[in-house]
């Protein structure tokens, strides 16, 4: 399927995206849903200036994801899509049953929340959001890149916490 | 990020570097510099070079209305502190437009934003032209010299000097860039250094390898026939070796051995 992952991650568009997970997958295409960014040019343009000149940036809202979800995985182009939080991508799965398997790539410290790995700090709504989504059948793993190991959701909460 | 319940009004570049600034007095611009170097200090697994960034902007901050300790200067020291990661040299992009941002007064969920998508840029534009492109140019320029029969201490010192007066000149030219831009840095990012830069610099390194190898060789083993073969062979050899364990073993640990296998090699030959 050429839309080859689906990550949380909320640097957005940055080195392990575009070269970590670009350059093994081939990715031509990244699809960067997020309400706000787009509706902001500036932050547009400021992402686009982290990609190579091969590689395009989509800017989608979570409808627009929706409505062109099947465009995107039609592409002959290899492609990535990718939200800076958990709700966005919740709201995604619930009206695309397409989506089979969420990465998490990076959720970092914010007050309220507690680290479950380096690279993935949860709060606790978050965390339900998370056992939710994996409750509909979706495969969650946390991977920061493709040479690490994917550590699946069970075994991320049920790690040690520390605040 | 901030939360999606909030969405923001269309804004564009224009409309954000319009607004005055206020002059930045040389002590205070001195004071960032100085911290620039230290930008790593305080790098950890919580919040990477967030912490950084905000001692970096923090002489800035002490001009917000209340001053040093002042309820504005808390806000924005604790905003600037938060989680952050670019290229150490290029952060000083970063750290000039996030100041002139907090002393314009923009809302703090758009500067929260503006530092968000600063990372991305900064980080890839800094790996490419700073790790891929400058540190390897100086050190196959170094190598040069050395192959033109310059003395090894002369040979570090080059590289040292070339080294450092670039990312000293860089990292002054981008809190200069990021300053006068603020928000509407973007542009800033297109300038030609950032975007022509890395490959142009990519280039001219692999040239300078391309001559810098046999004026090596030449000046380490001789002229002679032999001591060529012997030079050949094992290039031929170690690429090999390397080919054979890409992929298999990291790239420092192979670094590592070669750096002990060379050094072993020069104490046996002046034992």
């Amino acid at each position: 399927m050429p839309l080859d992952l689906h990550r949380i991650d909320d640097r957005l568009i940055h080195g392990q995206v575009v070269v970590g997970w670009g350059q093994p997958l081939e990715l031509r295409v990244i699809v960067l849903v997020d309400d706000e960014v787009a509706g902001s040019e500036w932050e547009q343009d400021l992402y686009r200036m982290g990609v190579p000149p091969d590689m395009t940036v989509v800017f989608c809202t979570v409808a627009d994801a929706v409505a062109q979800h099947a465009t995107f995985v039609a592409d002959a182009r290899h492609a990535m899509l990718l939200t800076g939080d958990i709700d966005t991508m919740a709201r995604l799965c619930a009206e695309l049953p397409a989506i089979r398997r969420v990465n998490l790539g990076g959720i970092h410290h914010k007050p309220g929340r507690h680290q479950r790995l380096r690279y993935v700090f949860l709060a606790d709504d978050e965390e339900q959001a998370l056992r939710a989504l994996a409750g509909r059948g979706v495969e969650i793993t946390a991977q920061d890149l493709p040479s690490a190991r994917p550590v699946p959701l069970a075994e991320l909460l049920a790690g040690a916490t520390s605040a | 990020m901030s939360s999606l319940s909030h969405p923001q009004p269309h804004v564009t570049p224009a409309s954000l570097v319009g607004v005055a600034a206020p002059p930045l007095p040389l002590a205070t611009r001195l004071r960032i510099v100085i911290r620039l170097f230290a930008i790593q200090a305080s790098w950890n697994y919580e919040v990477l070079m967030g912490s950084g960034i905000g001692f970096c902007v923090e002489p800035a901050l002490r001009l917000l209305p209340g001053g040093q300790g002042g309820e504005a200067y808390r806000a924005a020291l604790a905003r600037q502190s938060q989680y952050f990661n670019a290229h150490p040299y290029l952060a000083a992009i970063a750290v000039g437009a996030l100041a002139r941002a907090e002393l314009e007064g923009q809302p703090p969920a758009r500067i929260e934003r503006f530092r968000t998508a600063l990372c991305g840029p900064l980080g890839s534009v800094g790996d490419r032209l700073v790790w891929v492109g400058l540190l390897p140019t100086a050190s196959w320029f170094a190598l040069v010299l050395f192959g033109l029969g310059v003395g090894a201490p002369g040979c570090v010192l080059a590289f040292l000097l070339l080294f450092n007066v670039a990312h000293v000149a860089l990292r002054l030219w981008g809190l200069e860039r990021g300053w006068r831009a603020g928000l509407g840095v973007a542009q800033s990012l297109a300038h030609p250094l950032l975007r022509e830069g890395p490959t142009r610099l990519a280039r001219l390194g692999t040239f300078l390898s391309g001559v810098a190898v046999p004026l090596v060789i030449a000046r380490l083993v001789g002229d002679s026939l032999a001591a060529s073969a012997i030079a050949v062979a094992v290039a031929l050899g170690g690429a090999g070796v390397l080919v054979y364990l890409h992929g298999r073993v990291e790239g420092w640990r192979i670094a590592l051995v070669v750096a002990v296998a060379a050094l072993a090699f020069l104490l046996v030959r002046h034992a």
